[in-house]
């Protein structure tokens, strides 16, 4: 029997508009859940998703790409991937799994969420498909790195580091939380499918992809190639209701939700993607600067994007542009020095050819952060190692919830606000912004340094804090990627002898 | 008496970093102890007598001033600065 055209029946079949009998509008869609917005009842159904698929095409295409990332995985299992690649790349990896996994079966909730409480058919029904894809994306993330677990315990962060208070899952669960868990419908798909997805995604995504096959790890590389695929599709659930917000006048609320994920995400991909493509990928094997795929990716593309729906860049666009070329470094000190606190071993990736790569990348970099390298490498050259790691925790943003960083001699500084007779630290005045919005949103939460300071950590002295944060419980932390080797080119002779 | 939380910002550093000090502590003692996760680690140091002032202030703080008469809040970021480099 020969089958319809889809686009014969598509829109029949998912027009879902029923009208409730039992419980009134109001009850079927609660403000919590679907969103207050001054949005007629009649728009609703005008939401015009970008990408239309039925479901028997949607189990064919993904059981192919399936089919096609665990075959790769199977066909190299037997690599011994650590005898193979760099060890920056390694400590990519467990970044990456550790922040990411956990958060992808979230994601899952959030779709199911779409699933049930969007006002349009048409939502719901990508949310439907969206839902199925990152429930996939965990199963995915969750089942590579299970393969390296019994030899290196650090890729067990994949699975169990989310239910940490590691400072660095605290800082992913805020943003997660804030962004995709806590918000109604329509604000979720503006905050996470367009800001987020449609922005930043592509860079975790993408750019590592080309990283990963550069590095050696096929299996990496088609595995995230496979996820992105999905993204590109579900990113798309926000941009139609971002326009029909903006028809039907809340576009001031549009574009005050897109700034402050904007923001939010772009401090979060600073250490995800900033650091491992400026430091941890080996040099030979760098695709592109971390500030070159930001120019591509965000200030070309999305701000395209942005402008094609008559929204206006942030208005922190100066600021954001400025962070570009800087923050990610501030991040990355600041990670290294603390590298005992994480779940890896962050690659240090300031060794003469790299620095000169920075110093060409990011002019003046050797007068700024590099000022801060020549002290540590300096006492690394004396081989005193203790002297590289703070006796003390970083000031973390109550915003961000990772260090208040700056470019030295520059930036680094406070931006703090008082609220409720709280003082409140910031890394930046778009954080701050954001906190200010909505001060009752965020005014409970602590930080590590706030969980510190009012006795929630025992005993009080960095041993508690790693124990609090899981290190040494769930696997231990991390050291040097390259075990400091990369100092030797700093010895002169007459040190090396 | 007491211990006190504060938010160090030294010039030259590219992070702020958390300091708890005496409430009977003067200025010149909280930048002693200031250096403590700064100089020799992330910054050279010049050498020099290191003033304090509150973050967005011009005017450093006298160095015989205790935390308690400076009337700081818990975890209000400090600048600390060598006083030929500000």
């Amino acid at each position: 029997m020969a089958l319809l055209e889809r686009s014969e029946w598509y829109d029949i079949a998912r027009r879902t508009e029923w009208t409730p009998g039992y419980v009134s509008d109001e009850e079927l869609y609660p403000e919590g859940h679907s969103g207050d917005y001054d949005i007629p009842s009649e728009a609703w159904s005008t939401y015009d998703e970008p990408y239309k698929i039925s479901y028997r095409e949607y189990v064919d295409i993904q059981r192919q790409k399936d089919a096609g990332a665990y075959s790769v995985k199977a066909a190299l299992e037997r690599m011994d991937l650590r005898s193979k690649v760099d060890p920056g790349w390694i400590s990519t990896l467990k970044l990456h799994y550790g922040a990411v996994s956990v958060v992808e079966y979230n994601a899952g909730l959030m779709e199911s969420r779409f699933v049930r409480w969007a006002r349009s058919p048409g939502m719901r029904n990508m949310g439907t498909f969206g839902m199925l894809d990152e429930i996939r994306h965990a199963q995915l993330q969750l089942f590579f790195p299970h393969e390296y677990v019994p030899t290196d315990r650090q890729f067990d962060w994949a699975h169990s580091g989310m239910k940490s208070n590691n400072w660095g899952i605290i800082a992913g669960r805020h943003f997660f939380d804030d962004m995709m868990m806590t918000r109604d419908a329509v604000s979720t798909s503006i905050l996470l499918n367009f800001a987020f997805e449609t922005g930043f995604t592509n860079l975790q995504f993408i750019g590592l992809s080309s990283d990963a096959a550069n590095a050696g790890d096929f299996s990496f590389s088609k595995l995230i190639q496979s996820i992105q695929s999905d993204e590109a599709r579900h990113a798309q659930i926000g941009t139609p209701m971002l326009a029909m917000m903006i028809e039907n006048g809340e576009k001031e609320r549009a574009q005050r939700l897109v700034d402050v994920a904007f923001w939010r995400s772009w401090k979060l991909f600073t250490i995800l993607t900033g650091i491992p493509m400026d430091y941890y990928i080996p040099l030979d094997r760098r695709e592109g600067s971390f500030k070159e795929f930001m120019q591509e990716w965000i200030v070309t593309q999305f701000v395209n994007s942005l402008e094609d729906l008559g929204l206006a860049k942030p208005w922190y666009w100066d600021i954001f542009l400025a962070d570009i070329d800087e923050h990610h470094h501030g991040q990355q000190l600041g990670t290294w020095s603390w590298r005992p606190t994480l779940w890896f071993s962050p690659a240090a990736g300031v060794g003469p050819d790299e620095r000169d790569w920075l110093e060409e990348k990011y002019p003046g970099w050797n007068d700024t952060f590099g000022k801060c390298w020549d002290v540590i490498i300096e006492n690394l050259k004396r081989g005193d190692i203790g002297r590289t790691v703070p006796g003390t925790l970083p000031i973390i943003c109550n915003m961000s919830n990772i260090p208040i960083v700056g470019t030295p001699f520059k930036t680094t500084q406070d931006y703090p606000l008082e609220y409720n007779g709280r003082l409140y630290h910031f890394g930046s005045e778009p954080d701050r912004w954001i906190f200010e919005q909505d001060p009752e949103r965020y005014a409970a939460h602590k930080t590590i340094v706030d969980r510190l300071l009012a006795g929630e950590i025992q005993p009080p002295d960095l041993g508690g804090v790693l124990q609090y944060m899981g290190i040494g419980v769930l696997s231990d932390g991390g050291g040097d990627a390259h075990d400091y080797e990369w100092v030797s080119a700093y010895l002169d002779s007459a040190d090396a002898a | 008496m007491a211990a006190f939380p504060l938010a160090v910002n030294f010039y030259g550093d590219f992070v702020l970093k958390l300091l708890v000090v005496d409430t009977e502590h003067t200025m010149a003692q909280v930048a002693e102890a200031a250096t403590e996760n700064v100089i020799g680690l992330h910054v050279a140091g010049e050498g020099g007598v290191i003033r304090a002032r509150r973050s967005g202030e011009t005017e450093p703080l006298p160095l015989d001033m205790t935390v308690a008469e400076a009337g700081l809040a818990p975890t209000e970021t400090l600048d600390f600065y060598y006083e030929e480099a500000s």
